[in-house]
């Protein structure tokens, strides 16, 4: 009895030790990555995808940092703030990442910047476009170095739309009145100051009602009434959650004005299918590459292996911050390699560095740079350390636009209507609608 | 009571050495564990004690964590002076909860105190939000200690020396009219007890650890946003935690607020996405139907069976 408790004690020690070994050995072989974000919406999963498709490139390709395999690990946020803060936590402290991806919105990201701060991690935003972020960097740069967003903040995403307030919404069409349909959401409130603040004095467009509205939200008759009622030319509709809903119940009940503004739902292929056919004669504002968007070779390359890989399942299409993803962890490996790892002393400089010139018939089309500390885009006269290194002036020569404008037209199609450098399609306001 | 301390002692000591033998993310969790157990603690002595069911105590637990982050981000006010600052805030805060509860009780009063968070979150967004970031909320507030074992000690302290404090408190005349309150209301007025300075004497208490826990959470978490406070979400984990661990008891709440975090915790490997929050609220559901009286009652007749059959009490713990 005791010789074969000792037999199985000696078993048991020689089987835990030799998966220590094989545990230690795969951890010398990988580099462990993490993606935070939101496993329930599009936008979250196309910057899951990105990367995953970005990674198995990379590993297909002989690995990384000398032959070692990338391993990534996921943390869900469900788009909750505190669920974010341990998200953060749990691949830090437990999973002991060397980078980290996100695909998460504002608040979230605001939310765990903290503990990036805390432990150090490189990290690489793809969908949040928060300024007040990368204020952080202007303030602070030594604290905050480590953070990279690779999608336009919201100021340069503003500034260009305020042109297109101008050109077309205020110039073209010679709408002075408008209507805000604002959802009851952090972003909602967000978009809603830069649009009375920024959008309406610039182009000269008065804001004569707010409509503030709970983002669940069945029934928009009387919000689509009161906002007829108030003699206003154009809807600036605001809506991230359930966007398609306030689409497709504008288009049936044909109201008699005008929608454009910001609208998630239609950033993505899925809009036309969510909103059963009805979300025609809306535009709205999106980061770029969006549905629409002529894409260069390298970029196409992207989108159709994605497609091939997750073609039947949502989001079929990737949204912008799925090729974002997939480019970022690129460029973030790139530097790693130049860098010799993650140390933020070496990665930091060499991450700046990455330049990613993506051309289409001649021309710079796309750009995944980064702005560097100290250096000054010269329209706003302000720095914009580690964002996107976006272009909001024509000819759109030195970066990437910070945003286009979408048409959904009545067939279902998509286009891009705004700035002209990128537009493949004309304006439009539905078809029920007296000019 | 000597051997309740006894055991009170033991858990100190257990933990307090826990730092020794757990990894740095499971003291992380734990953090969290602790900072719901406060809440849990500061809704139960209201609504577990009085009986009066408050669905807006993140009014209360908002007002400690944006006044003192607002203090110390906006102003520069030490953390030292912060801290008091906004316990003082909300417990005039509770001052404002309690108006209801002299005309009101039962659902009426438990949708009034949803109607405070909601106002609250409101009121955030739209009030002078240069001063709290509006909708995106402040981001960079100061943390008092970095690491996670440096804020595990200071998180189980304060827990802890709340937890004390308030079993402490509900062994004295005080706390036995509290709960006499919850079971006839009408009968302590018969006897000549003012049940209107009781209650407010509750409602204090209660805004007082309420105010605590969210003045030194906001400096945990280095940032706040409305979102993550004045959340329907927010409120069922604090009332979860109480019913499942057990309410009208001190240890309850921190059973319950440990097992909701560490059960949410550990599903995370295995089902990484939205899954494990379906998962988490059955096991809850299927806990509290099969027990209503929670953890403490579970563990209660787990003693009375090992000790042979003796039948015990909970005891006031």
């Amino acid at each position: 009895m005791r010789k074969s408790a000792a037999r199985t004690g000696l078993a048991a020690l020689t089987l835990s030790l030799s998966m220590s070994m094989s545990t230690l050995a795969f951890a010398a072989d990988t580099v462990k990555i993490g993606f935070i974000g939101s496993f329930a919406s599009d936008a979250g999963r196309s910057t899951l995808r990105g990367a995953e498709i970005a990674i198995e490139e990379l590993n297909a390709a002989g690995g990384v940092l000398g032959g070692k395999t990338i391993q990534l690990v996921k943390a869900d946020t469900g788009e909750d703030v505190t669920e974010g803060i341990k998200a953060y936590e749990y691949l830090a402290e437990t999973e002991k990442v060397e980078f980290i991806v996100s695909g998460d919105v504002d608040d979230v990201s605001l939310g765990w910047l903290p503990r990036m701060v805390e432990y150090k991690i490189p990290t690489l935003d793809t969908w949040t476009s928060s300024i007040t972020i990368i204020d952080k960097l202007v303030e602070d740069y030594d604290s905050y170095r480590m953070y990279f967003m690779n999608v336009a903040s919201d100021e340069a995403l503003a500034t260009l739309y305020v042109d297109f307030g101008k050109d077309v919404l205020a110039g073209k069409m010679g709408w002075k009145k408008t209507v805000i349909l604002q959802e009851d959401t952090a972003f909602g409130g967000a978009i809603n100051g830069l649009v009375t603040g920024l959008l309406a004095p610039e182009a000269g467009i008065e804001v004569i009602d707010t409509i503030v509205y709970d983002p669940s939200t069945v029934d928009f008759s009387p919000i689509f009434s009161r906002a007829v009622d108030s003699g206003a030319d154009f809807i600036y509709i605001i809506s991230s959650v359930n966007s398609q809903v306030v689409s497709s119940q504008y288009v049936k009940q044909q109201v008699p004005l005008a929608m454009t503004g910001v609208n998630v739902a239609a950033l993505g292929q899925e809009y036309w299918e969510d909103t059963g056919g009805s979300g025609g004669g809306i535009s709205t504002l999106s980061p770029v590459p969006s549905v629409g968007f002529s894409l260069d070779p390298v970029s196409q390359a992207f989108a159709d292996k994605y497609v091939a890989k997750y073609g039947s399942e949502r989001p079929k299409y990737p949204h912008f911050n799925g090729f974002n993803a997939y480019f970022g962890v690129k460029q973030a490996f790139a530097a790693a390699e130049e860098a010799g790892g993650f140390g933020l002393d070496a990665w930091v400089p060499a991450m700046e560095n990455q330049d990613l010139i993506l051309e289409k018939d001649g021309q710079m089309w796309m750009r995944y740079g980064f702005w560097k500390p100290g250096e000054v885009e010269e329209r706003t006269g302000r720095t914009y350390p580690h964002n996107l290194r976006f272009d909001i002036t024509p000819p759109y020569d030195d970066g990437a636009p910070s945003m286009v404008v979408v048409q959904w037209y009545e067939d279902g199609s998509s286009k891009v209507v705004y700035p002209p450098k990128y537009a493949n399609g004309e304006f439009q306001v539905p078809s029920w609608v007296k000019q | 009571m000597p051997r309740l301390l006894l055991a009170w002692a033991a858990f100190a000591v257990i933990m307090l050495l826990l730092p020794q033998v757990v990894s740095p993310g499971t003291l992380r969790i734990i953090i969290f564990a602790n900072f719901l157990a406060i809440f849990a603690m500061s809704w139960d002595f209201i609504s577990g004690k009085t009986g009066y069911i408050s669905f807006g105590h993140p009014f209360l637990i908002g007002i400690g964590a944006y006044t003192s982050a607002i203090l110390s981000y906006r102003f520069g006010v030490p953390v030292s002076l912060s801290i008091p600052l906004a316990v003082l805030a909300t417990m005039i805060g509770g001052t404002l909860f309690f108006l209801p509860a002299l005309r009101i009780k039962g659902t009426y009063f438990a949708l009034v105190t949803l109607a405070f968070m909601e106002l609250m979150y409101q009121l955030v967004q739209v009030i002078r939000p240069d001063l709290t970031g509006g909708t995106r909320g402040i981001s960079g507030i100061k943390t008092i200690l970095s690491g996670a074992v440096p804020n595990f000690y200071l998180s189980f302290g304060l827990m802890f020396a709340i937890a004390l404090a308030l079993w402490l408190l509900s062994r004295t005349r005080i706390g036995t009219a509290l709960d006499a309150i919850s079971m006839n209301e009408e009968a302590v007025s018969g006897s000549g007890l003012n049940t209107t300075r009781l209650k407010l004497f509750a409602f204090m208490v209660s805004a007082l650890v309420a105010g605590l826990g969210g003045a030194f959470y906001a400096h945990y978490l280095g940032s706040i946003a409305p979102r993550a406070l004045f959340d329907i979400n927010f409120v069922f984990t604090i009332i979860v935690s109480a019913l499942i661990g057990g309410s009208s008891t001190v240890i309850g709440p921190i059973i319950g607020a440990y097992f909701m975090t560490f059960l949410l915790e550990y599903l995370r490997p295995v089902l990484p996405g939205s899954e494990r929050y379906l998962v988490y609220g059955l096991i809850a559901l299927v806990l509290y139907v099969y027990q209503p009286k929670g953890i403490m009652e579970l563990l209660r007749k787990l003693g009375v069976r090992a000790g042979g059959g003796r039948t015990g009490r909970a005891g006031n713990v």
